[in-house]
């Protein structure tokens, strides 16, 4: 932690390392076990399975209590850079009382799906559904998995990274905007044509 | 259920839906919610988002790390600054760049500012909602002000894209320590005026109290962060926890309430403001002279009047600004403690002028996804009532 944003002499930069050293002894064994930029631990799973009973471990376990959930998130694996798998999927935990973070990361095969955490942490509902929107990773046993920003008619997935960024997709069912007596005509060939 | 318009068992309908916004001016940006009411009171909540959705998370990756900061302006566009600090910040963590002494005092004061202009919307807001008008001139009168200081500061208001990685684009005007002062002065008194006119108020205890109320371990569970969790009597204020840049050395408090309703959460964002503006003076005083850039070459923008007169200085500018600067392999979870809560950046690099994944986590995403839940037993002014008081921003909440 000797980086800029990190105040000097922060009590959660020793709270956070002695928090690695017990993580490497208790939970590491078997599994990767990582340090980003920020010298937080990055935790990887074997498997999507594992990462939803790790999640639970980590909130129960009495000298972790990594009880808030920050966020959950993915990430393509196109380039084969962190492993076979297509997908790394994101854990970021915190806790609330010994304020320490901690990310898990699971790779996730394209026909794979990963497990919910929605019984662990109702926050987990709109997350897994963003992931499931921009990636197309299902998760088991979850309640309501729907699309969450695109619209429900929309293909693909906008975060993988075969996904041209300006591709469009207009749904036929749009009304059409009024344009005036004499509109000109919009010429959706060559607009077709651009991308 | 009966066709017949007479039927008595229509009327009496407990299936009504109701749907709220996208475009309604009690919602604040495009947000919808389908409400199933029995009479009035709601019995079911569905939330639609991505009215907004820009693709902001995408561009990230298409864009290099220099020409995203635009962007992230338009994350909160309520606090436009704090979110290009956050961002600039996460970036120089993944190269390992430390930011001068000057340039983390002036970027507090930057996120301070910001929170106050975020918290005068909100209360602000809030209150209009609930028809009392006063508070909304009041009060946007110091938003003004404070958005002419940022004016000077960067010559934008809005979207102001002052943060640069690894400084910021502009040094503080001349008389900025004077202007800061005179605010910090005069702002208080008007968050006194707004405090007579609202804390005692019938109107506003009837219309805020035990409405909206999300209970400590449901905004623990939900994952809200920021003033509505303090509200909900959950002590986490990243500031303190986790701090960045020189917040160890200020001097300040942590607003916690207690029960979690929009009463509670319009008292946290009034007390924080005021801690705002003790913060802001402690900055002011405390703001130390000294280079405002790093001297690092990878990111340091070089002069303008270098860049017109030394052809290296010149072509320096133009790798930085055509081919961006190199970032390396790595990752890096940032938050810092934005108006609305936990803001986040989380950059995957993979080497190279663009990033490889730029995971925004927004606060409003999660509010919105817990006042689903705990919309649901209230009445439908109750409603309005309390997605003020949550302060969400369609920007930030779409992407």
């Amino acid at each position: 932690m000797r980086t800029s944003s990190v105040a000097p002499g922060a009590a959660f930069v020793s709270r956070q390392e002695s928090f690695n050293t017990r993580l490497k002894e208790k939970f590491a064994q078997g599994r990767k076990l990582e340090f980003d930029k920020l010298a937080e631990p990055v935790l990887w799973v074997r498997n999507a399975e594992e990462a939803k009973t790790l999640v639970k471990a980590m909130t129960l376990d009495p000298e972790f209590k990594c009880d808030f959930l920050s966020d959950i998130t993915a990430y393509d694996n196109q380039d084969g850079e962190d492993g076979e798998q297509r997908f790394v999927l994101v854990y970021q935990l915190y806790s609330t009382t010994e304020k320490i973070r901690l990310r898990i990361k699971a790779l996730v095969a394209e026909s794979e799906d990963a497990y919910s955490i929605t019984d662990l942490f109702p926050a987990a509902n709109w997350l897994e559904r963003e992931v499931f929107d921009m990636f197309g990773i299902k998760f088991k046993n979850h309640p309501n998995l729907r699309r969450i920003l695109m619209d429900e008619r929309f293909t693909g997935h906008p975060l993988r990274k075969e996904y041209p960024i300006k591709q469009r997709e207009p749904f036929k069912d749009n009304i059409q905007f009024h344009l005036g007596a004499n509109p000109l005509r919009v010429d959706t060939e060559t607009a077709q044509s651009e991308k | 259920m009966s066709q017949n318009p007479n039927s008595q068992t229509d009327f009496y309908n407990p299936n009504v839906l109701i749907n709220l916004g996208p475009s309604h001016p009690a919602m604040h940006g495009t947000l919808r919610v389908m409400c199933r009411v029995n009479g009035e009171t709601i019995e079911d909540a569905n939330c639609e988002i991505g009215y907004l959705h820009r693709a902001i998370e995408k561009l990230g990756e298409d864009k290099t790390y220099h020409q995203w900061m635009v962007y992230t302006d338009r994350l909160n566009y309520c606090s436009a600054l704090n979110n290009n600090i956050a961002y600039a910040m996460s970036v120089e963590n993944l190269m390992g760049i430390s930011v001068t002494e000057r340039c983390m005092w002036i970027r507090v004061i930057c996120m301070e500012l910001s929170r106050i202009i975020d918290h005068i919307i909100c209360v602000a807001i809030n209150a209009l909602d609930l028809g009392a008008m006063t508070v909304f001139w009041l009060l946007y009168h110091w938003r003004e002000e404070a958005y002419t200081m940022i004016e000077s500061m960067c010559g934008m208001r809005l979207t102001t894209t002052y943060a640069r990685i690894g400084g910021m684009s502009y040094d503080l005007p001349d008389n900025f320590t004077e202007r800061l002062w005179k605010f910090c002065e005069e702002f208080p008194r008007a968050l006194d005026e707004v405090e007579g006119l609202l804390t005692s108020n019938r109107i506003w205890i009837d219309r805020t109290k035990n409405v909206g109320t999300i209970s400590k371990e449901d905004a623990l569970k939900f994952s809200i962060t920021g003033p509505c969790l303090r509200a909900s009597g959950v002590d986490h204020d990243l500031r303190r926890d986790r701090p960045y840049y020189v917040y160890p050395e200020l001097d300040f408090d942590v607003v916690v309430g207690s029960n979690g309703d929009v009463y509670d959460r319009y008292l946290v964002r009034l007390e924080e403001m005021r801690q705002s503006v003790r913060i802001l003076k402690q900055c002011n005083k405390k703001l130390p002279q000294g280079p405002l850039w790093v001297s690092d070459k990878r990111v340091h923008i070089p002069e303008k009047l270098e860049v017109y007169s030394k052809m290296e200085v010149l072509i320096h500018h133009f790798k930085i600004f055509m081919e961006g600067i190199d970032v390396p392999k790595g990752e890096a979870f940032t938050c810092v403690e934005g108006p609305n809560g936990e803001l986040g950046f989380y950059v995957v690099s993979r080497g190279g002028p663009k990033a490889w994944r730029m995971r925004v986590k927004s606060p409003s995403f999660m509010l919105f996804q817990a006042f689903e839940q705990s919309v649901k037993g209230g009445k439908i002014p109750d409603a309005v009532a309390h997605l003020g008081s949550v302060n969400i921003i369609a920007g930030e909440l779409d992407r």
